[in-house]
Order: structure tokens, then sequence, then C-alpha cells
């Protein structure tokens, strides 16, 4: 381990690392970096090759750690809904949900959960009409930012690490921050990961770009999807600007965050949610970054305004689009789309495959920022439980659900773990080994900002930050006169307008 | 004289009992699953309801939702959205339909293979439709935009979705192409009542095939016409799966309409007051709507009766 290395985990030596609890240690030992990094963890220390050396330094022992939590023959029952894997997730996702279940069986063999595996685009919904008919579950499993919408209305129970046997140090604190509503904590981050930007080194190459770089800054960015598209004939980047869709704000808030703009202050230190930024320089660079894109340049899709990602990995796997801004299982979507293709287009999608790379987003003139992601296990007040909430079984689940070994297992393919601890384990080790570019999204984890803690920030961010965008690029308006408008819905927003 | 009296009629309130009692579990299934969300949906609509609070923390604010919601501008651009996407879809559906029908009333080879062919979009499943024209409209990779491209009509793909100008008017296509099989079908049945006697009469009369249409065909149609419009006015005014789909009401709200902008301000925004009062709206809309519906079709009935 280097001095670099062991800096970055506050001080602490190999042995100590080894020697099992430093979990809370990783962060909490950093009070120079706490002070430094929104996250906690210097961006600099934390690189893919640091993440690849602290894997599997770190045993755990899940049923000796939950049973100081609640005894291991507790007997009780549980109502749990979350978004599991489908009929559409790799086998591999539904074997360790099965595993995870029959896991928690044996630990805990007198707890009775009755589990409701839900689609994403159905389960907000639901839960909100279950929480208001008084018929919510007891524990839920929420993406970030669902959390404190219900934490507002009163319908979750105050809990906190300490709840279950950890501290607020296991957790990012960014993590941590999305699980707080007026100073209160209401849920464990189970998962979290940040996304990372992706080419084809093969298109880079044509346009007489050096095919292992990524652009340095979203400046350059906006160079290469011109050169790219001038060169090539194909579109450089995969511009999302689609309104009502989660795409675009993952997509497009990094770019405002790099330039210094946001939406509210959450891009600063101690954010209050209170100041609008939607309409400063940095904002306006930004949105005039995607202007001159997509109507000076046209080096992107034309079809970006309603377009999600899902619109972007085919060009991208049939060689048409060059970058985009990718999750950390978009390599195995393209591997997947690319077994799936037939003929021809099966040697380009092979092809594309092959010259697929993975770096970090680029830099803006203020930082490197990246949308802090993840999901959250929350406790729903006993008022709004269907029956009676039996809070020890919920303890005794979040505790064996969020500790090191399953948040690492359960976030095999398409996250991380949200206890600081998994990333030492042997399974993050195994997961490092088997998933390509894992360690550079999980790099990106300590550029991560998440999106305001505020109810109405669903509101701003599918609704205010896409028409905004829509408005530049259709020229409704100038890019000066829709950062105003933005400005003004979030203004009206947070004054109770419509 | 007979010997055997006739059986005494049941008393007229007796037969209006049991016609009530035949009527009265439609009437409560009715009320349950219509009637009280009615009820609820315009009760809801006196009260604020930010997302940031629950529900029995509503704010009551008397007219408040409606004043806002006439007077916003948004209002008045989907309003006109709406306005655009009804009238242009019932048009062309309707003229589409009735040409089709016209040719289906005439005897020729394939007819029966013809109207099965003609009843495909309409049978065809919304959601999977409006998936289907996304990609041939796609403005990058679309088919339709390919073929332009291809013939040399354009020198680039054709931007149907991505453009605020023409973004309404290519889902009106896709409107009209998915239900004009409807007005088809409605005319068709009433073209197969006008007598043929008439046309024959026409014809002795030196009638030529433009006024056998006008004279003879169109008032025949008059009552299935009405009733067709404004079965294809209820439907577009309830329109969410094509625009929905296809683009989500934008770009910068160029295809939203009504419908698109509740299930926004109440499932994407949390603001159920407002989508409720929005909905309070569209309710007496369609409930006028209803009224002259329910007119057309007992007009023959109040005429047969007076």
């Amino acid at each position: 381990m280097t001095d670099k290395e062991q800096a970055a985990l506050g001080g602490l030596t190999r042995r100590q690392l080894m020697g099992g609890v430093a979990g809370a240690g990783l962060v909490a030992g950093m009070p120079a970096f706490a002070q430094t990094s929104r996250t906690g963890v210097d961006a600099a220390t934390w690189t893919p090759e640091f993440v690849s050396s602290i894997a599997g330094t770190v045993q755990v022992d899940t049923a000796a750690d939950c049973a100081k939590v609640v005894p291991l023959n507790y007997k009780g029952r549980l109502t749990y809904w979350y978004v599991g894997p489908n009929e559409a997730s790799p086998q591999i996702d539904k074997d360790i949900d099965a595993q995870f279940w029959a896991a928690f069986a044996k630990t805990y063999p007198n707890i009775t959960v009755e589990k409701q595996n839900l689609d994403y685009n159905q389960m907000l919904n639901k839960t909100r009409t279950a929480a208001l008919g008084n018929a919510a579950p007891m524990v839920a499993k929420f993406p970030i930012l669902w959390g404190v919408e219900f934490a507002a209305k009163g319908q979750l129970s105050p809990f906190k690490p300490e709840d279950v046997g950890f501290t607020m140090a296991d957790f990012w604190p960014g993590a941590m921050k999305s699980v707080t509503w007026q100073g209160k904590t209401y849920g464990i981050p189970t998962n979290n990961e940040t996304m990372a930007l992706t080419w084809n080194a093969a298109l880079f190459a044509a346009a007489g770009l050096d095919p292992e770089k990524p652009p340095a800054t979203w400046d350059d960015l906006v160079v290469y999807s011109k050169l790219i598209k001038e060169k090539t004939g194909k579109n450089g980047y995969g511009l999302v600007a689609r309104t009502n869709a989660g795409n675009t704000p993952f997509r497009f808030m990094p770019q405002l965050w790099a330039y210094g703009g946001g939406a509210l202050d959450e891009s600063e230190p101690d954010p209050t949610y209170k100041k609008i930024m939607i309409n400063n320089e940095g904002s306006r660079a930004a949105l005039q970054a995607s202007y001159d894109m997509y109507v000076r340049d046209r080096s992107v899709p034309v079809s970006a305004l309603t377009n999600t990602q899902t619109e972007n990995q085919d060009p991208f796997i049939a060689g048409q689009l060059a970058m985009m801004i990718g999750h950390p299982s978009e390599y195995a979507a393209m591997l997947d789309r690319a077994k799936k293709a037939t003929g021809d287009d099966k040697k380009i999608a092979d092809a594309v495959v092959a010259n697929m790379r993975y770096g970090l987003i680029p830099k803006g003139a203020a930082r490197r920022a990246v949308v802090f992601g993840g999901s959250n296990a929350h406790v729903f007040n006993p008022k709004v439980v269907d029956g009676k909430l039996d809070m020890d079984a919920a303890r005794a689940f979040i505790a064996f659900s969020t500790g090191p070994e399953w948040s690492t297992k359960l976030a095999w393919t398409n996250s991380n773990p949200g206890h600081l601890t998994g990333f030492r384990t042997s399974w993050m080790k195994e997961r490092l080994e088997q998933i390509r570019f894992l360690n550079v999204t999980t790099s990106m984890l300590p550029n991560g900002i998440p999106f305001p803690v505020v109810p109405i920030s669903g509101e701003i961010m599918n609704i205010v930050v896409p028409d905004m965008m829509q408005n530049a690029l259709t020229k409704k308006m100038t890019v000066a006169q829709a950062t105003d408008d933005a400005a003004r819905k979030i203004k009206g927003l947070m004054g109770g307008d419509l | 004289m007979s010997l055997l009296a006739a059986p005494k009629p049941p008393p007229r309130w007796r037969r209006l009992l049991a016609d009530y009692a035949y009527v009265a579990p439609a009437l409560g299934v009715m009320l349950l699953v219509i009637g009280y969300p009615i009820y609820d949906t315009v009760y809801l609509s006196f009260f604020n309801t930010p997302p940031s609070l629950a529900m029995e923390d509503k704010i009551y604010v008397g007219l408040d939702n409606y004043a806002r919601i006439l007077a916003s501008d948004s209002f008045r651009e989907v309003t006109w959205n709406t306005f655009i996407w009804t009238v242009f879809s019932t048009f062309f559906a309707f003229l589409l339909g009735l040409g089709a029908a016209l040719s289906l009333n005439r005897e020729f080879i394939g007819r029966g293979l013809m109207r099965g062919v003609l009843l495909v979009p309409y049978v065809v499943s919304g959601v999977s439709a409006a998936y289907i024209w996304r990609w041939l409209y796609h403005s990058d990779f679309g088919v339709i935009g390919a073929a332009s491209v291809a013939l040399g009509i354009t020198d680039r793909p054709f931007n149907f979705l991505d453009n605020v100008d023409t973004v309404l008017p290519s889902l009106i296509v896709v409107n009209v192409w998915k239900e004009f099989s409807f007005a088809m079908i409605m005319l068709l049945a009433g073209l197969q009542t006008v007598p043929d006697q008439l046309y024959r009469a026409a014809m002795v009369d030196g009638a030529g095939p433009w006024h056998r249409f006008w004279h003879v065909t169109m008032p025949h149609l008059k009552s299935v016409t009405i009733v067709t419009v404004l079965l294809l006015l209820v439907a577009n005014l309830n329109s969410f799966i094509i625009p929905w789909i296809m683009t989500g009401g934008g770009p910068v709200g160029a295809s939203d309409i009504w419908i698109t902008a509740i299930y926004q301000l109440a499932f994407e925004r949390v603001r159920f007051g407002i989508a409720s009062a929005y909905s309070v709206i569209l309710f007496i809309v369609m409930m006028a709507m209803g009224y002259f519906y329910v007119k057309a079709l007992t007009r023959r009935d109040e005429a047969e009766a007076r």
C-alpha cells in the first residue's frame, strides 16, 4: 500500500485494515478529507487502482454482526417492498436475490418475510397510494430520492445507522444526506453508484483522436463531438433531453455542476437548498455547451429531445454514436445486445464491444461531477403500516441486508455497496475481476453530488431542467432566457406555485 | 265476455320496484367506481396538496386551483394543443373512415380482405402502435427519414418528433391512422341501411354520383355521423397513449394535451389538488359532449314518441 493510499484510508495501516471493523474508520478517520471533499473521500486518491487495491482485505461475519443488533432467534414478521430482479434481469441477479432470501431465512429462521418485488415504474405510485391508505409495508427499498417525499409527509419512521449497529461514517456522506430530512435520519443506504463516460475507441481513431483518451473537459467533449461528426458522419455525444425521464438530469446535471452551476446549491459543500443557481454563469455555460452541440454543430442525435438513454444504446452498439454517459452496467448491456445480434450486425456489435472504453466524466471550470445514485432502506411510520410494525424484525432485516456482505452482493451487476466496508470484502474483489470497468465507475463516487434533498426535487430534475434544455435547444428561448425561465419556475415551486 | 277474468297486472309501483332492483347492482357498482372518484376529485380540487404535505394536511384554497389553471400560460397552450389535436384527429379520421366505408360498401374482388386489412390499425394495441410509429418517425434512424433521404426527397432525415412545429401534426397522423377504422365500421353499418331503391330512383331522376351521395347517402348517415363524430371527439379528448409514449408531451410542451398535462401534474409532480381541478374542467367539457351524444342517440326515439 502506498503512502497515498494509506492516507486516503485515514492513516490506517494494512494490518488495521485487515483487522476488520475499519469501515467506519475509512471515512471517520479522515477529517482532512471530510473537510475538503463533499463525500469525505479524496477524489485524487480514490482512483480505479486504489479501489482495486483495497478489495479483498477484510473478512466479515454477517450473522455475528446481526446478532449484536437483534438476537438470531428473534420471532417476528416483516413486510418488505423492493425493486428486485425481473424477467429481463441477468441470471446472476436472480441467483443472488434467491441466495439472499435463503441466507436471511437461515440467519433469522423465525422471522417471516412477506416480500413484494415491484416494477420500478409502478413502485412509487403504489407506495404513495398504500401509505395514503395506511397499507404501507414495514420496510421498503427506494431509489435514492424517493424517501424524502415520504419523510416530509411524516410517513417514515426516523431510522439511523446506529439503530442497526453501524455509524454514519460507514456510509458515503452524500448517501447519508439523501436520507436526511430537516436534520433527522430516515433510512440506511443500501447501495450507491455513479456513472462514467463511455466511448467507442474506433470512432475516436477514425476522427483522428487518441482512442484511449477521453475528453478531459466538457469543452473538449464539445470539440470531440464536432470532430467525430465531421470526420465520420456519426453522432459524437449521446445527449439526452427528454422531459419526464430520469435519464435527462442524470446526464445533464454533471455538466451543469462541472461548469459551476446547479439547480439549487446542491453542489456547494453545505447546501441549504434555498439558493437558486440554475441561472448563474456556470449553468448558462453548461446549457450553452449543449446548445452548441445540438444546434450549432449538429453533432448529437436530433432525437435527443425525445430520447432516453435506452435510445442511445442501440446507436452505440451499431457504431453510430461515439460517446455517452454510461451506467456501471452499460458494458454488460452492450455485451448482451451483441450476443443477441446476428449476421453483419453481430460483427459490428462485437467490434463496438471490443472498442468500448470507460473513463472519468469530464471536468468543467469548477469541478468534476457526477450524480450520486443508489437506493436506501426505509422503515415506515407505524401509523401508515398495514398491521403492526415489528421494529425488531425491521432492524434485523436492515442490519442483514445493508451490511458489508449483502450490500456488496445485492449490488453485484449495477451498483456498489452502500456500506463502505463492502469495498474491502472479497466479494468486491470478485466483482472487480468479473465486471469490466467497474473500478472506473466506482472511482467516480467521490465526485458524486446528490440531487437536492427536497420534496420538489423530482419536479425540478424531471420537468424544470429538461424544459430548460428543450427551450434552448428548440430555440424557443435564448440560453439566458431559458435559464432565467427555469429559475423563475424553481422559485415558484419553492413558493408553492404550479 | 270470458268467464275467466284476465290476471290483474301488478301495480305500477311494484313494476317500478322490480325495474330498480334489476339495475341496482349496476348502479351500485357505478356509484362505487365512478361516483365516488368523481366526488373525491371535485372535493380534492378545492385543496392545495404540495408534495411535501401528507394528504390529511392538505390546505383548503377554495376556487384558487381553478383560477390558477385558467390564468396560467401553460393551460392556454395545452388547451390550444388539445383543440388542434381533437378537431383535426376527429375530422381526418372521420373523412378517411367515410372514404373507406364508401369504398367497402361497393362490391369488388377482395373486399373482405381489404376490410380486414383496414381494421388492423384499430385492433393493434395503442402502446405497440405508438412505439412502432416512434421508430418510424425517429429523427436519426427512422424508416421514413431514411427512405426520404434514399429517394433524394430530403438531404437529411426529416425531423418529425423533435421539432415544435411538426410534432403535433405528426402525432395527429398516427392518431388518425389508429382510429379511422372505427369511423369506417360505424359508417359502413350506416351505409348498409340506406335503401337501394332510393339510389335507383335518384338515378332515374338523373342524379349523378355527387348528387346521390349528397342528397341520398348523407341524409341517411346523419344520425350515425353525429354519433361517430361525438365518440371520436370524446376519444380524442381522452387520448393519452400516443402523445405520452411518443413524446411525453414534448418538446417544450408542443404535444402536451389535457390528459397528459393532468397525468403529469398528478403523478409526476404529485399535485393531486390542482390535477383534480384540471380533471373537473375536462369533466365538465366531457359532460357537455355526453349530453349532446345522448341527445343524438335519443333524437329518433323522441321523434317516434311524438
